[in-house]
């Protein structure tokens, strides 16, 4: 069935995307909505639109495309690797614009080749993009959250300050909140009364024991028959949580830590960048940074112009799926996102695939095209 | 214009409601029996009372059909987005004391703050193959404090509508969001509220919707000046 508020291009992108050997998908509107609330987390339930099946199942209106398209290559079995395509109406309660709205895009599953992948899910934004628009000024913005994770591992932190950091990559007023306590720590940490006894008690220290009167009170509390965490896992975490009171980051890690995010450069220097900033500072993260090397190499191999894109260390997204890249394309000089997409290695294993898929896209937001579109016309 | 008072039709609330209102020299009388849903005030033609369950006030007060309401903060700012907005906190009553708190299990000893937790929620997908299960009738409070105060996205609402207290016992849910008030209830079930774990801390209020008409309207003054001065 045509559409007939179908942005006027979509035929033309679909033929692009015929060109770049993708498998056109389609998938119902109608989906459940626990994988989305899994996977985005409680926050999203605001801006979708939610409803019951008869039997009291939760469905919601096709928020986005990932998700459903990795479900459908999950259910069907479908070998890797494969490229899928999509086109189609999603629908989300946003800030501004309408709240049914088209997003098409590529999803890349299964590729081994990370890399190589990595640049063309980035070139082939940049193309559709660039036939759409072709007197634009692309400009793409690019993150890695694996380089950050290196940096944060190799400056020695304990376990649990390296998860709280890299909980918090992408979001940038919780990074600053969490180095600003690193470097100047307030308080100690809370603890309760029944730890300070226990700390006097000697059982602290000895894990084995500590485990043992966890599940002994759990016992005697009736708790234990339901707990979701278990002895051990509060022990653990107990024990995480007293090396997080006592670490302090020195002002030189603090200022490594500040050097790094603060990176915003051509892609093209970043490499080179990189390598200095490590040497210069001592840390061990060549495995991160090679991939980074080589994604850059194969970025240009694809043909993208690479003096469009800058490396930005801070850049990323707070949703606990996406590994390393991530990725923007604006229009110069206007603010509007025009395409986004990363790398999501996670995901597929969250959805229940039972071997790791290493996944990589990008979707495009038509409405915006649309607009962009009208624009540079309306300028000539 | 008539202004609508909107109080509760029943218990505590609608006695300890209409006690105020009596010493701020608005004698609340019932039209017809005792049991009639509307009321007027003696000595006060302009004004009428409407009887109403504490959740439909502040939903009322929210969509402005009423003027003012006597509910508890916590059903208003649970109901409504935009809620200060909406409406306006005129005077606080007093009574009907309760906090919504987070509450987590005791023997969690390694959870006493917010920050605790959003570590633990974490990584309870790896470790557990699932969300963090928070059982709450509280959705709006719940998500603006874990995501707008505290930065926490990932958890999961469990909807409970009673015996909330229960629920990481049972196994529905690993922690709470719930109103209390002594603590007793949660102390018996072996919870204990988190260090900086009060969302909020709610009494009964006399709320106004803020409506155009009112500007300028010489007795929605003077009725808010009477209840304060009555406190």
């Amino acid at each position: 069935m045509p559409l007939i508020n179908l942005p006027a291009f979509a035929g033309d992108l679909l033929a692009d995307f015929e060109r770049l050997k993708t498998l056109r998908v389609d998938t119902p509107v109608i989906q459940p909505a626990e994988p989305f609330l899994d996977m985005a987390g409680e926050d999203l339930r605001r801006r979708i639109f939610m409803t019951e099946s008869e039997t009291g199942e939760s469905l919601c209106l096709r928020p986005e495309f990932t998700i459903p398209v990795c479900l459908r290559h999950i259910e069907t079995a479908t070998g890797t690797p494969q490229r899928y395509a999509y086109l189609g109406e999603v629908f989300r309660q946003r800030r501004d614009g309408s709240s049914e709205f088209y997003q098409a895009g590529i999803e890349d599953l299964g590729d081994p080749d990370t890399a190589g992948a990595d640049a063309r899910a980035i070139g082939d934004a940049m193309l559709v993009l660039a036939h759409r628009l072709p007197d634009a000024r692309l400009k793409v913005t690019l993150g890695d959250q694996s380089v950050f994770e290196a940096v944060v591992a190799a400056c020695g932190l304990p376990a649990g300050w390296q998860k709280r950091l890299i909980h918090a990559f992408g979001d940038q007023k919780q990074l600053q909140k969490l180095l600003g306590e690193l470097a100047d720590p307030k308080s100690p940490g809370v603890f309760g009364p029944e730890v300070e006894r226990l700390a006097i008690m000697g059982i602290l220290e000895d894990e084995e024991r500590l485990v043992a009167h966890i599940a002994g009170t759990m016992e005697a509390t009736g708790y234990s028959t339901n707990a979701s965490r278990s002895p051990r896992d509060i022990a653990r975490r107990l024990k995480e949580k007293l090396e997080l009171a006592t670490t302090r980051l020195d002002k030189a890690a603090l200022s490594v830590m500040r050097e790094f995010l603060a990176f915003d450069l051509a892609l093209a220097d970043a490499p080179a960048a990189l390598h200095q900033f490590a040497g210069r500072s001592g840390l061990k993260i060549e495995d991160a940074l090679s991939l980074f090397d080589a994604r850059v190499a194969a970025i240009a191999k694809v043909g993208a112009d690479p003096g469009v894109i800058r490396y930005r260390a801070a850049f990323g997204r707070p949703l606990d799926y996406y590994t390393s890249l991530v990725f923007e394309v604006e229009v110069e000089g206007t603010p509007a996102v025009l395409a986004g997409g990363g790398r999501f290695d996670r995901l597929l294993t969250l959805l229940g695939a039972r071997e790791h898929i290493p996944a990589v896209g990008f979707s495009l937001w038509l409405d915006r095209i649309e607009r962009a579109i009208a624009l540079a016309g309306s300028a000539k | 214009m008539t202004i609508t008072i909107a109080l509760p039709s029943k218990g505590r609330m609608k006695d300890d409601a209409s006690a105020i209102f009596e010493r701020a020299g608005m004698k609340i009388v019932a039209v017809g029996s005792d049991r009639s849903y509307r009321g007027r005030v003696e000595g006060w033609e302009d004004v009428e009372v409407a009887f109403l369950s504490a959740s439909e006030i502040s939903r009322e007060v929210g969509s402005g059909a009423v003027d003012f309401g006597v509910t508890g903060e916590d059903l208003v700012r649970e109901s409504l987005a935009d809620v200060d907005a909406r409406v306006e906190f005129s005077a606080r009553l007093g009574f009907g004391h309760a906090d919504v708190v987070v509450a987590v299990p005791e023997i969690w000893y390694d959870v006493d703050t917010m920050a605790d937790l959003g570590d633990v929620a974490a990584d309870f997908r790896a470790r557990h193959g699932r969300r963090l299960a928070i059982a709450t009738k509280y959705w709006r409070l719940t998500q603006q404090f874990f995501s707008g105060s505290h930065g926490i996205q990932l958890y999961r609402i469990v909807e409970s509508l009673g015996a909330t207290e229960g629920a990481p016992a049972s196994g529905s849910a690993d922690i709470i969001v719930d109103i209390t008030s002594t603590g007793s209830t949660l102390k018996a079930n072996h919870l204990k509220i988190l260090s900086d774990g009060v969302i909020l801390r709610s009494e009964a209020c006399l709320v106004r919707a803020r409506k155009a008409t009112h500007e300028g309207n010489p007795v929605i003054d003077r009725i808010v000046a009477a209840v304060r001065a009555a406190l």
